[in-house]
């Protein structure tokens, strides 16, 4: 079969792989329908996460029909139009039952590589290096899916593919960091970043029952389409956030504050330059502008919500968070705990996912729709692939 | 052997610990079915059980080296398992592996200690050159292999799987 596989530091190319097959008795064979990038790709393509190997077929966001099921799978059939959560869990470890999918403790198969690391290794998940996993991703005509039973959702009518496929990664992420932040009536929740997380985030919040939502961002297209969620956005290069927030909240501040940036967080001024050349020469890997001003920003005794994936970074003000008595809440998206609700209001057409597919690629084509994606180039929020 | 030996050998010692939502018979159960050895070691040898109790052991160094060696279970009561190499082994160990319950529903620890013991001393470095793999990491990944075994029925994988090298897949 074609997939697009990563070579070394921004070398993506399609080749010809093998196909997946069965390999163990609860596993699944996708014929991938629709698969997409993320944020969260850019740090493998440009070398910021070890333990990729030469050969990886990415992509971790995607949806697809069943083509072949294993001995065990009984939930799921051949035929189904199913999405699928971008980390593998189990169902039945201490984690997954209690709702803590991302954290599974039996779907890592190489856990030697991550322990050393984290203390102790999360799920696996596709596409997202050796130390995560090491599982093929979704860029290509098939995946092999494991734990069919627990991980792949059928798809309801009146849920399109370019609805469905969002419903993998960037809206259960960005609806978790909404749930994270425990909405009470009359509740302001800020999110920095209108990428596809953060406005799943912002939707989310709305959902969740946030008496006013507010966005941040520099890209004009990402603000209009946050606007027209129904957010109030704020261009970061424009105004001083902080206060632009003090004013949108009668001095109070957020009640709480959503993190949907991450590592690569653009920024301006001195702090910023000493981040980008800290991350030039390995030495940290994130940039962290974004989760600093959300810091500042949230009100006394308010939450932080935490979704941008991070690595290392120095110069972490921790006493803001210790004296303003701050609940920081953080996770990789625990996914199979939020997809039926998630296709339910997409369903009822409260979530609107298909409008982060901007652009649309066939898998040939796909490292022309990275490089898009990559520069924000023509409006892209999120390059989609079809096999 | 005493404390004191104990102590100058902890070089030697490789443990680990994991915790497991099942019952303790049932974890030993499963852990004493010859299969489940054979599965659970293939990161790092390959397991040929010769009945119920003994079972055949080969490995391979990083230079092609082969060694062998053969274990035997023995007698314990019910929380543990206990088994050592038998004479002519390439690597001489013994191990223990004890079940205590864990707090709550949380079901039941594992606790794995494999001291390894062949001639020569400085024993964990000894088998971290011949293996290129630290006793401590050996040891661990066969209890997540277990506890996914245990839980899920299955130990995960990804051999081989698709990717742009050796010809188009992993292996």
């Amino acid at each position: 079969m074609r997939a697009l596989c990563w070579n070394g530091v921004n070398d993506l190319r399609v080749e010809t792989v093998d196909d997946p097959r069965i390999l163990n008795p609860s596993d699944v064979i996708l014929k991938v329908r629709l698969s997409t990038t993320c944020g969260s790709d850019l740090h493998l393509i440009d070398g910021l996460i070890p333990t990729m190997r030469s050969g990886d077929v990415l992509g971790h966001e995607f949806m697809g029909e069943i083509v072949e099921v294993g001995r065990e799978v009984t939930k799921v059939k051949k035929g189904d139009r199913v999405v699928v959560p971008s980390f593998i869990s189990c169902g039945q470890c201490w984690y997954c039952q209690h709702d803590l999918y991302s954290l599974c403790d039996t779907s890592h198969p190489k856990p030697e590589l991550q322990e050393p690391l984290l203390g102790y290794p999360t799920a696996g998940i596709y596409a997202y290096s050796h130390a995560f996993g090491g599982y093929a991703g979704s860029h290509a005509e098939y995946i092999r899916v494991p734990f069919a039973n627990t991980d792949c959702f059928v798809v309801p009518d009146g849920v399109a593919d370019e609805a469905a496929l969002f419903i993998s990664d960037a809206a259960p992420t960005g609806f978790m960091g909404a749930d994270f932040c425990n909405i009470q009536p009359g509740d302001v929740i800020a999110v920095w970043g209108c990428g596809g997380v953060g406005l799943m985030a912002q939707q989310g919040a709305m959902i969740l029952g946030a008496e006013r939502v507010i966005a941040i961002d520099r890209y004009p297209e990402r603000l209009a389409q946050a606007e027209a969620f129904g957010a109030i956005p704020i261009d970061y290069t424009k105004v001083d956030v902080v206060e632009a927030l003090k004013e949108l909240t009668g001095g109070r501040g957020p009640d709480a504050c959503i993190d949907a940036v991450g590592m690569e967080a653009d920024g301006t001024g001195l702090q910023h330059a000493y981040d980008r050349v800290k991350q030039a020469l390995y030495m940290e890997t994130d940039r962290g502008a974004a989760l600093r001003q959300a810091m500042l920003a949230v009100r006394k005794g308010g939450t932080l919500s935490i979704l941008g994936v991070y690595g290392l970074m120095d110069k972490f003000p921790l006493g803001l968070l210790m004296n303003k008595g701050v609940t920081v809440r953080t996770a990789q998206q625990h996914g199979q705990a939020y997809v039926p609700r998630l296709l339910e209001h997409a369903q009822r057409g409260e979530l609107t996912p298909a409008a982060l597919a901007t652009h649309r690629f066939s898998l040939e084509d796909s490292p022309t729709g990275y490089h898009m994606f990559k520069h924000k180039e023509d409006g892209c929020l999120r390059a989609v692939f079809a096999p | 052997m005493d404390d004191a030996a104990t102590e100058t050998t902890l070089d030697a010692d490789a443990r680990a610990a994991v915790t497991i939502g099942r019952p303790a018979d049932e974890l030993r159960a499963l852990w004493l079915r010859p299969d489940t050895q054979s599965r659970i070691w293939a990161h790092f040898a390959d397991v040929t059980p010769s009945n119920d109790r003994t079972a055949a052991w080969i490995t391979h160094g990083p230079a092609g080296g082969e060694y062998r060696w053969r274990t035997e279970v023995q007698e314990t009561g019910t929380h543990e398992v206990r088994w050592s190499t038998l004479d002519g082994a390439d690597v001489a160990h013994a191990g223990s592996l004890a079940f205590r319950p864990a707090p709550g529903d949380r079901g039941t620890e594992l606790h794995l200690d494999v001291r390894f013991d062949p001639p020569g001393g400085a024993v964990g470095q000894v088998v971290g050159k011949l293996f290129h793999i630290v006793p401590r990491e050996i040891v661990l990944k066969a209890l997540y292999r277990f506890r996914a075994l245990a839980l899920t029925g299955e130990i995960p994988t990804t051999d081989p799987q698709p990717a742009a090298r050796k010809g188009g897949s992993d292996r």
